[in-house]
């Protein structure tokens, strides 16, 4: 049965199954769904997931819309490395990491990104076609997202408290990988790819608080996963700059 | 060893004590009072993950010397890790629709449900202790969102029309439980599983707090899955281990709402 992905950039949510499909070596047929063109709220697209957000993954007449379920499910249904691990308390702390990730790290994070990416990139638009274009956004929680970026109303005390999350989540995970190799402990599992999936750009987002100096270990947690060839397929599908960002990774020639 | 730190089994703390019961574990009851705050006396807060609470408030479960946290997340482990009756699905793709129940629920009742029996029931409770003794108990909880949960019940920040929202954005997740429990009585397949204690835990107190959303009239189904998981021995049984005898009347802050509104 041929696994088809619908997704964006290989970034946030759209990257984790990707970069899980390729560490697992499951080959898939790639469906780019543009972001900024709202192809997520399109009616081709509504007929597979109706909620209209990505990714979504179809594996024969199985429908996976949740992203970070979907990589425990491309682990468990396919041959192929395990991508968790085996003992329960590693697993428990690959998934305690992943809501982290998920819940509170990326939230504050993507406000950011939404401000000063998503937004400013389709504002340009006429306001009816916005407008419109949120018209169709199925999910409440969605078209409140969509409108804030749209229409830039995050307010500076929401940027602001997002700035200071991410900030100390940043130290959170850096004092975390300075006691632990990996995000479960002690081997690579589908929590270094949710990781890098939400972080791999932090050192050029993040400057001040991202680099060698202040955090040694997510510098080195980074260059490592993205040494990883399955890393480097998937970042090579990129087609914006967002993506390019992960050549910072490149460790210098001389190292 | 095995211990379990809870409070009245209700909401977060109910899911655990329910799973063990299903399990048949043996393991050691650490009883605190959430109404005094006595979970900021545990001492647990060197562990970050125990530290960081992602549902803010909830149990601790303590097994060889790691401290498990985030309910849902500990009925995960209670699954995998303890013999006894199996608590998962069997296939991958309905132990992935555990996992995004989970999720989707977690996020959703996981803030609302609080939100809505802290006004009602913790409160009252809050406002009636003596200020300057809450505030010294407050002043060092971190991060500091944890320790916003308390105070926000008493300063006002839940309007009626907050509260009338939360009201009715609880519908969205009870219409899609009510929906999937269209397909078989339990969530995520064809036997009882994890899903089904972590939506009962949540859902069992939604007909008090809001019952325009779960009644027989508008949610047949919900009302007949929250009958049938409350039949369960080890459900009677988890209940069973109140001290208040009225443990749907204790609630704990919950999980944030979406800061993007």
């Amino acid at each position: 049965m041929t696994v088809h992905l619908y997704h964006w950039e290989p970034n946030a949510n759209s990257g984790k199954p990707m970069l899980a499909l390729a560490e697992k070596g499951v080959e898939f047929e790639s469906h780019y769904i543009d972001l900024l063109k709202f192809d997520q709220h399109q009616p081709d697209y509504l007929k597979i997931n109706p909620d209209g957000t990505i990714p979504a993954m179809v594996h024969g007449d199985r429908v996976f819309t949740e992203s970070t379920p979907m990589m425990e499910y491309v682990d468990d249904a396919f041959d192929g490395p395990a991508l968790k691990p085996a003992d329960p308390k590693e697993r428990w702390r690959m998934r305690w990491w992943m809501r982290f990730f998920d819940s509170y790290f990326a939230p504050s994070l993507s406000m950011i990104g939404w401000s000063i990416f998503v937004g400013p990139a389709v504002r340009q638009r006429p306001k009816q076609e916005l407008e419109a274009a949120i018209a169709r956004i199925p999910l409440e929680s969605r078209r409140i997202a969509w409108r804030k970026a749209m229409f830039n109303e995050f307010s500076e005390a929401e940027l602001t408290e997002s700035r200071r999350r991410v900030h100390y989540c940043t130290g959170i995970l850096e004092d975390h990988l300075a006691r632990h190799e990996w995000i479960a402990g002690t081997r690579y599992s589908l929590g270094d790819m949710n990781g890098f999936n939400l972080g791999y750009a932090l050192p050029l987002s993040q400057p001040d608080h991202c680099n060698d100096a202040r955090t040694p270990h997510i510098m080195e947690w980074l260059r490592r996963i993205y040494e990883r060839p399955a890393a480097r397929q998937i970042w090579s599908l990129g087609r914006t700059a967002m993506a390019q960002r992960v050549k910072f990774l490149e460790r210098p020639a001389h190292a | 060893m095995l211990e379990l730190y809870h409070s009245e089994p209700n909401t977060f703390y109910l899911k655990p004590l329910i799973a063990l019961h299903e399990k048949k574990a043996s393991f050691q009851s650490r009883w605190f009072d959430s109404d005094k705050l006595e979970q900021f006396a545990l001492g647990f807060s060197g562990d970050v993950e125990a530290h960081l609470h992602l549902e803010r408030e909830g149990p601790l479960l303590l097994h060889e010397g790691t401290l498990i946290s985030s309910s849902f997340f500990m009925l995960e482990y209670i699954a995998e890790a303890l013999p006894g009756e199996s608590l998962l699905p069997e296939s991958a793709h309905d132990q992935y629709r555990m996992r995004a129940s989970g999720q989707f629920l977690g996020a959703q009742l996981g803030s609302l449900v609080p939100i809505l029996g802290c006004i009602k029931y913790l409160a009252p409770r809050l406002a009636a202790m003596d200020r300057t003794a809450l505030d010294a108990k407050l002043k060092d909880v971190g991060p500091q969102e944890r320790r916003l949960n308390f105070t926000a019940l008493l300063d006002g920040t839940y309007t009626p029309q907050i509260q009338a929202t939360a009201r009715e954005r609880l519908k969205f997740p009870v219409a899609r439980v009510e929906a999937t429990l269209a397909a078989g009585p339990w969530l995520a397949g064809p036997r009882y599983t994890i899903a089904d204690i972590d939506a009962f835990a949540m859902l069992r107190v939604v007909p008090d707090l809001a019952p325009d959303v779960v009644n027989p009239a508008v949610t047949p189904r919900v009302c007949e899955f929250l009958d049938r998981v409350a039949a369960r021995p080890a459900v009677r049984a988890a209940l069973s281990t109140s001290r208040s005898g009225t443990p749907e009347r204790h609630f704990v802050p919950g999980v944030e709402p979406s800061r993007w509104g």
